[in-house]
């Protein structure tokens, strides 16, 4: 493990080094702010509808809901800028030579690549706990569901960074990398939409409770209205695991070529 | 130290290298000599284990390097073609995660840097950006790299390539100053490096090697050496005369000038004494003697043309 953690120390420092993660950072919180700041207005224009009306329209839980669910899907265009250089620029400053001529093994790489990536992005999420901060503040928000919705954004940014990190390891240029990992992102939250778009209709009906399947969005749905499935768990932990394991054999296959 | 055995590596098609075999001895130090893309780089790459062989085997200090690769790159010390640096880090930064990356423990790692540090001459660039250094820094703290875990084998791929004179001078005296400490195999296609620094050469064409011994320029042309000598005037008989001297193979007037004599004599001194007697006693006024630089030049060219270089 001494060689991953090494990576893991060098990786988290070239993103200090460079403007990269400042501005990925800046750059969600900005967003994020803009989201929340857009929440906080709904939520009190619903609060002053209610006092009138008596209306139920909207509580603060379903709007964390929402919050958290664009943060889930925002998070898909800040995670190809972080695991972008992850293999492909040690590939184009040809690094490899020195990673693979040092007693490392394969999988400490992968493990401490994932890992700098990974406590990177779980860091960017963890500042959105002030907008929990201010939800207690001024409401009375339903923590347990919260907890199982930051529960659902650490698994779902594990099965982001691992797919993007695998992504890297195929090619040799960063903005090819990003691209795809966008790609693919968005293809995957996609597939709840088609899967349900699947009827008797359009034919291949069996194919669409497997499309859902697939799609990391219904998944995550369920962790952020408060239920933890063990599928959904099983869902996530596996995907990351497999990506993590092809990324070992890309980097393994390198070497053959 | 270094046993190779039937080394073949083929791209597809293409063979990089085709059935090699040689050793390396503790404390000697290789050059190993060729062309651009005679396969040089794959034989280190496959040694470093960084890249497996179509069939072969390769073993360093004993242990196999596609079974106990773990073991191997323990050992080794290795200077790829392009330093493996990350420009983003500072220098000692960089080298603190070749020794993390190295298992080098916390309490050994600082000194193990200073003592590279110093050794490779990076005082002054130490908390330097390596992305700002120039090629001679960059390729020196690729040697840093190479030497922190203190290898009992050291691969070198040209390390003196894009240095400026003074560089390629220390880089060769730094590389000299590992003789009998390491073993070396330190790969180039500039000859006269090889003749400052190496006590043998390998001399690999097309994949195959064409040459395999120890660095001795003069045996390689058959004990023979040749002396120009300038006169004022080659007087009558001079060549005759320096002819008949006991150990005199074949003497030519220089085609390019009546003054030049160009003598091949037996690489003895007492040859070499009645020679100048023999000019010196003639009258001609001997300006210079002077012994003809050829041998390795002419003699790697021999071998991966396929037939002796001419004379002068």
């Amino acid at each position: 493990m001494r060689g991953a953690v090494a990576i893991l120390k060098k990786e988290l420092r070239s993103y200090f080094y460079s403007p990269v993660a400042y501005v990925i950072l800046g750059v969600f919180l900005f967003i994020m702010g803009v989201i929340f700041a857009k929440f906080v207005d709904i939520y009190q224009r619903f609060n002053s509808a209610q006092r009138f009306s008596g209306s139920q329209g909207i509580t603060l839980d379903k709007l964390a809901t929402y919050l958290y669910q664009n943060m889930a899907f925002i998070l898909c265009f800040v995670t190809p800028f972080l695991t972008m250089k992850l293999y492909a620029e040690e590939k184009r400053q040809q690094t490899f030579e020195l990673l693979f001529t040092a007693p490392l093994k394969k999988f400490e790489l992968v493990l401490g690549k994932f890992f700098a990536a990974y406590s990177l992005m779980l860091f960017m999420v963890a500042v959105s706990f002030i907008y929990v901060f201010f939800m207690i503040l001024w409401g009375n928000p339903e923590l347990p569901i919260i907890g199982s919705t930051y529960l659902g954004l650490l698994l779902a940014l594990a099965c982001y960074v691992s797919l993007g990190g695998l992504i890297s390891a195929m090619t040799s240029n960063q903005a090819i990398a990003a691209v795809w990992t966008f790609i693919v992102l968005l293809l995957l939250w996609l597939l709840q939409s088609l899967g349900q778009g699947i009827t008797a209709q359009t034919g291949f009906i069996e194919w669409g409770p497997l499309l859902v399947y697939l799609s990391p969005l219904g998944h995550f749905n369920s962790f952020s209205e408060g239920l933890i499935h063990v599928k959904d768990l099983i869902y996530f932990i596996s995907f990351t695991f497999i990506t993590l394991y092809f990324t070992y054999c890309v980097v393994e296959s390198n070497r053959w070529r | 130290m270094i046993e190779v055995r039937n080394l073949t590596k083929k791209y597809g098609d293409r063979t990089a290298i085709n059935n090699l075999t040689f050793s390396v001895g503790k404390g000697e130090i290789l050059g190993f000599l060729g062309q651009n893309g005679a396969g040089k780089t794959t034989t280190m790459k496959i040694l470093t284990g960084f890249m497996p062989a179509t069939s072969g085997t390769a073993a360093i200090g004993g242990f196999d390097v596609f079974e106990n690769p773990l073991e191997v790159k323990k050992k080794i010390g290795y200077l790829p073609e392009n330093p493996p640096i990350y420009p983003e880090l500072l220098v000692f930064e960089y080298l603190s995660f070749v020794a993390d990356l190295r298992g080098i423990s916390k309490s050994e790692k600082s000194s193990k840097i200073d003592r590279v540090i110093e050794r490779c001459n990076l005082g002054d660039v130490r908390r330097r950006l390596i992305g700002n250094l120039s090629k001679g820094y960059r390729q020196r703290v690729g040697l840093a790299q190479a030497l922190i875990h203190d290898p009992e084998v050291l691969i070198l791929d040209e390390p003196t390539v894009g240095l400026d004179p003074k560089q390629v001078n220390e880089a060769r005296g730094l590389i000299k100053s590992l003789r009998s400490e390491k073993t070396v195999i330190y790969s180039t296609h500039i000859l006269s490096e090889v003749s400052a620094t190496c006590d043998r050469i390998i001399v690999i064409d097309k994949g195959n090697i064409v040459a395999q011994e120890a660095i001795n320029p003069m045996g390689a042309a058959g004990g023979l050496v040749k002396t120009e000598i300038v006169v004022r005037k080659i007087s009558e008989g001079l060549k005759s005369k320096l002819s008949s001297v006991e150990g005199v193979k074949e003497v030519h007037i220089s085609s390019n000038g009546t003054q030049r004599l160009i003598v091949e004599t037996e690489a003895r001194e007492e040859v070499m004494a009645e020679v100048s007697r023999v000019v010196v006693e003639s009258d001609s006024g001997l300006i210079r003697m002077s012994p003809v630089q050829q041998a390795l030049e002419e003699y790697y060219l021999s071998l991966i043309t396929g037939k002796r270089g001419v004379s002068i």
